[in-house]
């Protein structure tokens, strides 16, 4: 326990990096996938089929390759970015590819009738997407989109492999200068843990209390 | 000549390397595949008892796979067994870290799917004279079975996915052999795009089996 207690302040940095990273990459690849899930649903033919193949093509590739494309895209394009930057843009890239089809999903299984039912009202196209659609929506979304933030924090470890430092990186850093796998690794899991539990919690929770809406 | 030529020429003679690497991304997923669908099912018993021991050391495995990187599971094993005087491959670390986890994501999968099924169902094997065993087998098993089906698929594309991570531990296999490239030669980004694109070929490929499968079984129970 002595190794783990003594460079446990290096990992918490390492921790507050994660997190920072975390709530960068789920804040703003949420959102971008929010917006893309919302696109693909309008009656623009092309925007249904460019949110699908984006879809298509990053769910059937690994992180750890969005990431080295990141990393490398920038240099090769001539333009010089921090490797947070680089690996934190491909990481939003991908999150929003799961959460547009979360979003995409969620919008569709809104009952066509109510849309109808509000148009004959005389709502507006804009105010029946707000009013009636997210709503609904959005009590749907929200489980799956607690799943995929869980995925997305768990994967800013990854990052560690492309060079980035953070958690894992320090952890690694500290098991190859003293040896200890066990104190820090079980360490870190517990650091993982403690950070990823609630999220899954909510995540359990959401399931039960929006569960059958209709 | 030009750039896009010349790009085409490099990744053609890098293919090779890039189809060696690809094989073991395969061997990798082709023994982790069986490992975690079997700890799944191993899993299923306690997961689903009535006794709270049982149910409660499931959950509670479970709970910390599901909360915890993968990639920080293959480090805990890959530098924690030599401590312990064991010294298997890079390999067979790889690929023991991934069914662990995908065994613990597996058992949610079946547990889902059986739970799906109403417990009239089971009332109505029962009322013909079934026992449980044989209601589950006869009834429940072929049903669930349909439905575990489709998130079973996406399941197996995320453990396809992961087999990247046993690059981190320097296992040859596919992205592994991306960025050795990319470090003996003056190629970058090219590489990975040609990474990616035997990756979605696989798990496409993947993909459209286990719809095909779905497709298949559920008309066969009509």
């Amino acid at each position: 326990m002595r190794i783990l207690v003594g460079n446990l302040p290096y990992l918490l940095q390492g921790a507050l990096v994660t997190l920072l990273l975390s709530i960068a990459v789920v804040v703003l690849g949420t959102l971008l996938g929010v917006a893309l899930g919302i696109a693909a649903t309008t009656r623009s033919r092309l925007a249904r089929v460019l949110v699908a193949a984006y879809v298509f093509v990053l769910r059937g590739i690994p992180v750890l390759v969005v990431m080295f494309v990141g990393y490398y895209a920038f240099p090769a394009a001539g333009l010089r970015v921090s490797a947070y930057v680089a690996v934190g843009l491909a990481q939003i890239v991908y999150v929003a590819a799961f959460v547009a089809e979360i979003a995409r999903s969620a919008i569709l299984s809104v009952p066509e009738g109510q849309i109808a039912a509000a148009r004959s009202l005389g709502m507006r196209r804009r105010a029946i997407l707000r009013q009636v659609i997210l709503p609904q929506a959005t009590r749907i979304a929200v489980p799956p989109l607690l799943n995929s933030a869980l995925t997305a924090v768990k994967q800013t470890s990854y990052a560690s492999v492309v060079g980035v430092w953070e958690l894992t990186y320090a952890a690694r850093e500290i098991v190859e200068r003293t040896l200890a796998a066990f104190q820090i690794f079980l360490g870190v899991m517990a650091i993982y843990f403690l950070i990823c539990y609630p999220l899954s919690l909510a995540a359990r929770w959401s399931e039960r209390r929006f569960a059958f809406v209709h | 000549m030009d750039y896009a030529a010349q790009t085409a020429l490099f990744l053609i003679a890098q293919f090779p390397k890039l189809f060696a690497g690809f094989l073991i991304t395969l061997g990798i997923a082709a023994a982790a595949i069986p490992l975690a669908l079997v700890l799944g099912l191993l899993l299923l018993a306690p997961r689903m008892s009535r006794n709270r021991i049982a149910r409660g050391g499931a959950i509670g495995y479970v709970d910390l796979m599901r909360n915890t990187p993968l990639l920080v599971q293959i480090y805990l094993i890959y530098f924690g067994l030599p401590v312990l005087g064991f010294y298997p491959s890079e390999f067979t670390c790889g690929v023991v870290g991934i069914a662990l986890q995908h065994g613990a994501f597996l058992v949610e999968t079946y547990r889902a799917g059986i739970e799906s099924i109403s417990d009239r169902q089971w009332d109505a094997a029962k009322a013909i004279g079934m026992g449980r065993f044989k209601a589950f087998r006869v009834a429940i098993l072929p049903q669930a079975l349909v439905r575990i089906l489709g998130p079973l698929g996406n399941q197996l594309i995320v453990l396809v996915k992961d087999t990247s991570l046993v690059s981190a531990i320097g296992v040859a296999e596919l992205t592994m052999t991306g960025k050795v490239i990319i470090e003996r030669s003056a190629a970058s980004v090219e590489i990975f795009v040609a990474v990616a694109l035997f990756y979605l070929v696989l798990t496409t490929i993947l993909g459209a089996l286990f719809r095909v499968a779905e497709y298949r079984m559920a008309e066969r129970l009509g």
